[in-house]
């Protein structure tokens, strides 16, 4: 009987081992690859240099404009964002009958994912020195500046916020809000009590994270920057390295930009990621109801808002009609597009294969409470969300020169960037859900033996929707790129994002409104069968 | 032969100390007040919980350094022992390691839960749950199985039935089982070698 048991028991060890150890080493083993490209580009950077960081730029007057300005625009972008995201939050959460709330959420996700350009052509129909509103806007009104950045990314950010808060409202249980009528709570208590409580703890990281995403904005700056006095690090980075070749400057502004958006980094990391993509699974039968007045400020909100929201996306619509339909616009328009959703597709599918393997060695560390790693991973597997993408193409860009047929092998490293660059987003999204698998189910998994392919089968099924739903988020991002495509992508291939800029920057704007409004609607097509994708998930 | 060799576990302020020999085919009850550390000790032989000193051997091989993974046991938790996004029919297959439909199907009528397994887990009752989670860990292979409170859920009558199934399981596979349990009526069915802690 004994050898019975052992020669089982030596089975069990042999067949039911679940791979932990592997999925480990390979997540670990992404982590290295993605951390070696950023050190292989700031060895480029170095090497090319040979003499480091300009320190004498950190007493120059325009450098210190440089971070005051950076830090300017992202603050008030942020506090912009989160201030006005509350209010439209809770038209959302306390009028659920609002009409157009589900074309409102989706056009919140699009607002966030929005390529730049399209948004930044529509704006220039609107409120540029030709714009319709631009008249009733007073003759000290430009677009370009603090004002024009400020604008865009709000626009950009407060769908994100708006999400974000929304998502904190619909997690206050009902059983608060019987309480609190049980209890007659005035709407102050209401708001003090119950409220303020569930979105306090969201509000400071969904600041913290605007921040960062502003801290580190390109084309919005590129493009309505207007001048020395309104430039961000990132794009003083690219001048630097652009328009002087100066490395020196380059490096010392690249470490700069590291360090500040490093530091809030860390302190996001020290908290819970934002879940603002779940599904509208609010139930609100108990929630508190509103004063007349009040549904009529929240409704007057909720409409100014879809206004706005909507001013830039129609604003495009007039140089759609006054476009050259040439065949040769036609042809090019198509041609990028196919090049966008190949380079967007397989970035997508790269990044969410490679956030999913970097996210095991994460999982295994807070299982095991080893929380010191725990941090070092997540700060490792994220890092590139605050290193600059210019910096690493342009660092990329030295370094393989001399080495490389760069035309040949352009596409390549504009995957390889923008799979590093969406690699973040990819892992905030999927991290809660696979977290509380593993509170859930941890020890269940384990103890029922699964082999890899049937627990991620099991996993799949759990987190099927949020993984579709990031793979939507992450595929978008990826499309809209202009970055890394500047500095990699030819003339003889451009995605859509860099043909609409070319054609806004040689004042063709009719033709940049027509590619614009063609690539949105790829985005709302993709978006919305995503969505469709998401809910039945 | 399972030993439980001065073993020490040490949850807060709490240390509990075990020590304890079972004959491979035995079945022990576990019990004792709340809290005196019952879950504890199956946790920690499954492998969930580190032992602070003592070992835990299987036939002289010490299962302390092997992973929950590796070890040759099967565990019914007190909670969550079924997946509520797959079906019932799939939640009990899993780590059967290939048992056939029609076994399964065989316990499942047993344990009067037949024809509850296309059903999705949220759709069943605590005490059909519980019966599943039975299910699937009498009906996997390892010589090992832990049960926390397994008939907690279940009515006077159910009791007696699933109570005469996981005694007739255990013997027919020659498995060697440990049950927490709160009722003396459970040690006399299962005709089980009580082990009073605390």
């Amino acid at each position: 009987m004994r050898s019975e048991v052992v020669h089982r028991y030596l089975l069990l060890t042999l067949t039911g081992k679940p791979l932990t150890k592997i999925s480990n080493i390979t997540g670990l083993l992404f982590i290295l690859l993605i951390c070696t490209v950023t050190l292989l580009a700031f060895y480029g950077l170095i090497a090319f240099s040979g003499q480091g960081a300009d320190l004498d730029l950190l007493t120059d007057s325009y450098f210190h404009s440089i971070l005051i300005f950076s830090i300017k625009q992202a603050l008030l972008s942020a506090l912009i964002s989160t201030l006005l995201g509350w209010p439209i939050a809770r038209a959302l959460y306390y009028l659920p009958k609002l009409y157009f709330k589900r074309t409102f959420l989706s056009l919140t996700l699009l607002c966030f994912v929005l390529p730049t350009l399209v948004l930044i052509t529509g704006f220039v129909s609107l409120l540029g020195s030709n714009g319709f509103l631009t008249p009733l806007m007073g003759e000290e009104w430009s677009l370009y500046g603090l004002h024009g950045i400020i604008l865009a990314h709000v626009y950009l950010n407060l769908p994100f916020a708006i999400r974000a808060f929304y998502g904190q409202l619909q997690n206050i249980p009902n059983t608060s809000w019987i309480l609190a009528r049980q209890l007659k709570f005035s709407p102050w208590q209401k708001l003090s009590i119950i409220e303020w409580p569930a979105l306090r703890a969201n509000y400071a990281l969904t600041f913290g994270f605007i921040f960062i995403l502003c801290f580190n904005s390109f084309a919005v700056v590129l493009a309505l920057g207007g001048g020395p006095q309104s430039t961000t690090l990132e794009v003083a980075i690219y001048q630097a390295l652009k328009y002087d070749f100066n490395i020196g400057e380059a490096l010392t502004l690249a470490w700069s930009q590291l360090l500040i958006a490093g530091c809030f980094f860390i302190l996001l990391y020290r908290s819970n990621s934002i879940a603002w993509l779940n599904k509208d699974s609010h139930l609100g039968q108990w929630q508190s109801t509103q004063s007349a007045m009040s549904k009529i400020i929240l409704c007057a909100i909720y409409i100014a808002t879809f206004s706005f929201m909507l001013a830039p996306l129609i604003a495009l619509i007039p140089g759609v009609f006054a476009a050259n339909y040439s065949v040769a616009v036609l042809m090019s328009i198509g041609e990028a597009l196919a090049l966008t959703l190949l380079l967007g597709f397989s970035c997508a599918i790269l990044a969410m294969i490679i956030a999913y393997w970097i996210m095991q060695p994460i999982r295994h560390t807070l299982l095991k409470q080893q929380t010191s790693l725990h941090i070092i991973y997540q700060w490792l597997a994220n890092h590139s969300l605050i290193a600059p993408a210019m910096v690493l193409s342009v660092g990329l860009y030295i370094l393989f020169l001399p080495i490389m047929d760069l035309d040949s092998y352009g596409m390549t490293f504009v995957v390889i960037l923008n799979v590093l660059m969406v690699i973040p987003f990819a892992i905030q999204q999927i991290r809660a859900r696979l977290i509380q698998f593993d509170r859930d189910y941890g020890m269940l998994s384990s103890s029922l033996k699964l082999g890899f392919w049937q627990r991620f089968s099991i996993e799949w099924h759990y987190a099927k929707s949020i993984l579709v739903s990031t793979f939507s988020l992450v595929l978008l991002l990826a499309m809209g790129d202009v970055a890394i495509f500047s500095i990699f992508g030819s003339d003889q291939l451009k995605t859509l994002p860099w043909l609409i800029y070319q054609y806004a920057s040689s004042y063709r704007i009719n033709e940049a409104s027509l590619a614009s409004a063609i690539l949105l609607s790829i985005y709302a097509f993709l978006l919305l069968k995503l969505e469709r994708a998401k809910n039945n998930a | 032969m399972l030993e439980i060799n001065q073993l020490v576990i040490q949850l807060g302020d709490n240390t509990l100390k075990y020590q304890r020999t079972i004959e491979e085919g035995e079945i022990v009850t576990l019990q004792g007040l709340s809290g005196v550390g019952k879950s504890s000790l199956l946790l920690c032989i499954a492998g969930f919980i580190h032992a602070q000193s003592g070992t835990i051997c299987w036939y002289g091989e010490e299962l302390n350094p092997v992973a929950s993974e590796q070890r040759p046991i099967a565990m019914l938790f007190q909670e969550n022992n079924l997946f509520e996004h797959i079906s019932v029919l799939k939640n009990a297959l899993l780590g059967t390691q290939g048992l056939d439909e029609e076994t399964l199907m065989d316990a499942a009528n047993a344990l009067h839960i037949g024809d509850q397994m296309d059903k999705m887990p949220t759709q069943l009752s605590g005490g059909q749950r519980q019966r599943v989670g039975l299910l699937r860990t009498l009906l996997r292979p390892e010589p090992i199985i832990l049960l926390d409170e397994p008939f907690a859920e279940l009515d006077n009558h159910t009791r007696e039935v699933a109570t005469q199934w996981v005694a007739g399981m255990a013997k027919a596979h020659n498995k060697t089982v440990l049950l927490v349990t709160h009722q003396q009526e459970d040690v006399d069915k299962l005709s089980a070698n009580n082990w009073l802690i605390g």
